[in-house]
């Protein structure tokens, strides 16, 4: 429960860069997406913009469709048969949404992690390595170098370096999602989607988490859908409020948690609902 | 006696054929076993695995059967195996609820519990007619249709056990399907799938009808896999149903190897079944 | 673009595309792999019915099924005798295996005590794990000649001295013969239908067995009422599948059946199945009509199983979606 208040006496974010806000590289833009689940019409006429170098926060009660439109950011509800999307998503300019895009390709420059962490059954340098072996030819140093600078982004080097031939499934819940992170940005994309990365950690995890994204935040763009409003109002520069599936709010992150312009914004801040 | 007795009495009669029945069961194991080792345990000697299969009243061994069953299992598995785990990850990965995906199904548990002297028959018809004899090749691709069913079960439900969630986490780092199968779905049901295998190993160590018609028998020593090859199934049917009491004793021996391979396969596929499922 | 990034963009793009193949190429593995299935049980059938041709041709089906008579010397086959004993060895197995199964099953889920569950269920899985040749050679040396010499004769004194049915029980005491064989084939199925059963029994949701617990039904009570008429079912299913499985066994069967091509009143007497004949005739089988005649029985004894085990698949796939499976 927040009251308007106590929002409004948080910490502010760090000041912006010195360019001027809307010259900053719009690197997603959404437009007039839907999604459709067989029937169900689970996105309704979204219209967003992501921008570059920035954090992008998606909050609302269940169901309202935030984990669905970052799924449709990297496509991977074509996995399953009866869910599409109509709409354009333009990433520097190229409508990924199109049909005939590389789908594998389209993927290996936008990073994923996932609500609950999955390590994959193998060491833990294999896991950071597969995205790399995906799609580029390296000799074995090279691959070392940059499977120890992703864990070090994620902030686990230091304690895997001794293990890294080790199965990544004897990590903790927190090591393995930070692994999971590492595995992402060990491919270098440019874009990072985040579905809840903290959601199923502890505490003292989820807050080496954050700390995470406000240091990636200088190199990438990142989408990041939350249940926990504080956190949303910590890391994020911009926040997009949805609510069944349509986009109610989006706005500077300052704006939307002192003075938001919507009253179901409003009411689901201050915890009327959800 | 009034009601409540009377339940009472019903209920404590249900409890009791189930402890008889248990026991009943039970009974019949120890019984087959212990026939089993006790006459068997004479023929053990290291004659069994160094000398060939005697001609009636001589003493001999049962080499070239061992011999004939461990090659046409070993070619049954390496035919068999592929052909189920590559059939299992259709029904698994690429046919959710379709159509089609339901019939392969559906045949593949049939042909299952299908009875074996019919898949006999039928690479009778295929393979020994044509060919014009029998052949341990025949024998093999008897054996591997029996293995064919098992692995393509176990390998589908293992598979289906491995969560979406690692599927979605490697395709979202943009790897081809085939990719997230092999490196990554097989990886985390590998265990099972082992398992499976295992087992459809031991199922068929012990199969004799498939072979009737189709491997045949061979007295002798033979490494042509075109040709008829001694098995130990075979045999044992061949001796223990003559006369002649070296070879019942021959027919015991055989009986306890078979038992005792087909025993540790289980208990193996059992252990690697419940080995620590993380490390 | 530089020169560095052009080289790095270009592998990506080859590796997509060999990625691209191999998808398309494992796919079609895959899936010839899974067609391959079909095919087998298609091939089983066309050529079942090619090799049975002539013999149905010459006698006609009706007329092969309805004949006793099997005289390979003067081309006369029928297939009377084995469909029967088929039937009625599968029959005696069901009417001991199924009460048995069920008890073992009623053992192991309700009244065992947790620590002995497991060993107590792998070793009932043992009794279907030992081959069929074991049962047939143990049949053979151990069990007949001990119901030759114990129970056949108190049989024969007892049930068999009842006008009437006693006709079932008459005749010397040979130790081998459908009742022997009925009853190996029964040890040989309780585990899977058991099996079945309590994998069936177990996914009764124990808030349902509460309630009736809760209102005083003795455990016999909650088995009865509740368990049962929940998993019906599946229990059929399994039964089925039991079934099917002793309709088709061979090895034990052959050793202990007696393989006489002759229906007798007496479950005592010898007799033959369809898959004790193919395994005692077929390489000895000079003469098309001799083999053929073989190959007929054989298309029948798939076309009996196949019908009970699709029967027992149906049933066990409503089970599955009633449990929400």
């Amino acid at each position: 429960m927040m009251s308007r208040a106590s929002v409004a006496t948080m910490p502010p974010m760090p000041p912006a860069a010195s360019e001027p806000e809307s010259a900053r590289t719009a690197k997603v833009l959404i437009r007039n997406v839907e999604f459709y689940y067989d029937k169900f019409k689970a996105l309704k006429n979204i219209n967003l913009t992501l921008r570059d170098k920035r954090v992008t926060a998606f909050i609302g009660p269940s169901g309202c469709g935030k984990s669905t439109l970052l799924r449709v950011l990297n496509r991977i509800y074509e996995l399953y048969p009866g869910q599409r999307a109509t709409g354009e998503v333009l990433v520097d300019g190229e409508n990924i949404l199109a049909p005939g895009r590389d789908l594998n390709l389209l993927r290996a420059k936008i990073g994923m992690v996932f609500q609950k962490p999955t390590p994959f059954p193998m060491s833990i340098h294999d896991n950071v390595a597969f995205g790399i072996r995906l799609y580029e030819k390296l000799p074995q140093s090279e691959l070392d170098d940059r499977i120890e600078s992703a864990l070090r982004r994620a902030a686990l080097w230091d304690e895997v370096k001794d293990k890294l031939k080790q199965s990544g499934l004897g990590l903790s819940g927190g090591q393995q999602q930070r692994l999971c992170i590492a595995r992402a940005v060990a491919v270098q994309p440019e874009i990072l989607l985040l579905d809840e990365p903290a959601s199923a950690l502890d505490p003292i995890s989820t807050q080496r988490i954050e700390e995470l994204i406000a240091e990636l935040k200088s190199d990438y763009c990142i989408a990041i859908v939350t249940h926990n409003m504080q956190q949303a109002a910590r890391s994020s520069d911009y926040t997009a409020f949805m609510y069944l599936g349509e986009l109610v709010e989006f706005d500077e992150t300052e704006r939307i948690f002192t003075h938001p312009k919507e009253r179901r914004t409003e009411d689901y801040i201050t915890g009327r609902f959800g | 006696m009034d009601v409540y007795a009377r339940r009472r009495f019903a209920n404590a009669m249900v409890m009791a054929f189930s402890v008889v029945a248990t026991g009943f069961g039970l009974l019949w194991l120890v019984l087959v076993l212990w026939t089993l080792i006790s006459e068997g345990i004479s023929a053990i000697t290291p004659a069994l695995f160094s000398q060939m299969t005697p001609p009636p009243g001589n003493s001999g061994g049962l080499l070239n059967a061992i011999a004939g069953s461990v090659i046409m299992t070993l070619i049954a598995t390496l035919i068999g195996t592929p052909t189920g785990v590559l059939a299992g990850t259709f029904l698994a990965e690429y046919s959710h609820r379709s159509r089609f995906g339901e019939v392969i199904r559906f045949i593949n548990d049939i042909l299952l519990s299908a009875p074996s002297i019919i898949v006999g028959l039928f690479v009778y018809e295929i393979m020994v007619v044509p060919m014009g004899h029998f052949s341990a090749w025949a024998g093999s691709v008897a054996l591997a249709i029996i293995v064919i069913p098992v692995v393509v079960r176990t390998t589908e439900d293992m598979l289906r056990l491995v969560p979406n969630s690692l599927r979605e986490a490697a395709s979202a780092l943009g790897s081809p399907r085939w990719k997230v199968i092999v490196m990554v779905s097989y990886r985390a049901a590998i265990q099972g799938m082992l398992t499976g295998v295992m087992l459809a190993i031991a199922r068929i160590a012990g199969e004799t009808a498939p072979l009737l018609f189709t491997a045949l028998n061979n007295q002798f020593w033979s490494r042509d896999l075109n040709a008829p090859m001694a098995n130990l199934p075979v045999v044992i049917f061949q001796f223990a149903m003559s006369p002649y009491a070296d070879w019942q004793v021959l027919a015991w021996g055989g009986a306890l190897l078979i038992t005792i391979t087909v025993l540790c396969l289980n208990i193996g596929a059992r252990l690697i079944a419940s080995w620590s499922t993380f490390k | 673009m530089t020169a560095e990034t052009a080289g790095v963009a270009r592998v990506a793009v080859q590796k997509g595309r060999a990625g691209a193949i191999g998808d398309v190429v494992f796919r079609g593995l895959a899936f010839f792999f899974a067609l391959l299935v079909l095919i087998i049980l298609g091939g089983v059938m066309v050529s079942l019915v090619a090799g049975s041709w002539p013999a149905l041709r010459t006698f006609g089906f009706f007329s092969f099924i309805i004949t006793e008579a099997w005289n390979p010397v003067t081309d006369e086959f029928g297939a009377l005798a084995p469909i029967y004993g088929t039937l009625i060895t599968s029959a005696i197995a069901m009417l001991v295996g199924i009460p048995v199964a069920f008890g073992i099953a009623v053992f192991i889920t309700e009244i065992c005590p947790i620590r002995l569950k497991r060993p107590l269920a792998t070793m009932i899985e043992l009794l279907a794990a030992i081959p069929s040749i074991i049962y047939g050679i143990w049949g053979l040396f151990v069990f007949a000649p001990f119901v030759q010499q114990y129970i056949q004769p108190a049989i024969i004194n007892t049930l068999g001295q009842i006008p009437g049915i006693g006709m079932l029980f008459a005749g010397p005491p040979l130790g081998i013969g459908v009742l022997t064989a009925g009853f190996i084939l029964a040890i040989m199925v309780l585990p899977f239908i058991s099996s079945i059963m309590r994998d069936v029994f177990e996914t009764v949701p124990a808030i349902l067995k509460e309630s009736a617990y809760g209102l005083g039904a003795t455990r016999g009570e909650v088995i009865r009422r509740v368990v049962l008429p929940y998993t019906r079912v599946g229990v059929i299913g399994g039964i089925m599948l039991g079934l099917g499985r002793a309709l088709g066994e061979t090895m034990a069967v052959t050793f202990v059946i007696g393989n006489a091509h002759r229906i007798s009143a007496s479950i005592l007497q010898p007799g033959t199945t369809i898959s004790a004949s193919l395994a005692n005739e077929f390489t000895e089988a000079v003469g098309r009509l001799y083999q053929s005649s073989l190959i007929a029985l054989g298309l029948i004894l798939f076309i009996i199983t196949f019908i009970v085990l699709s029967i027992a698949k149906i049933l066990l796939l409503r089970l599955e979606q009633q449990a929400g499976g």
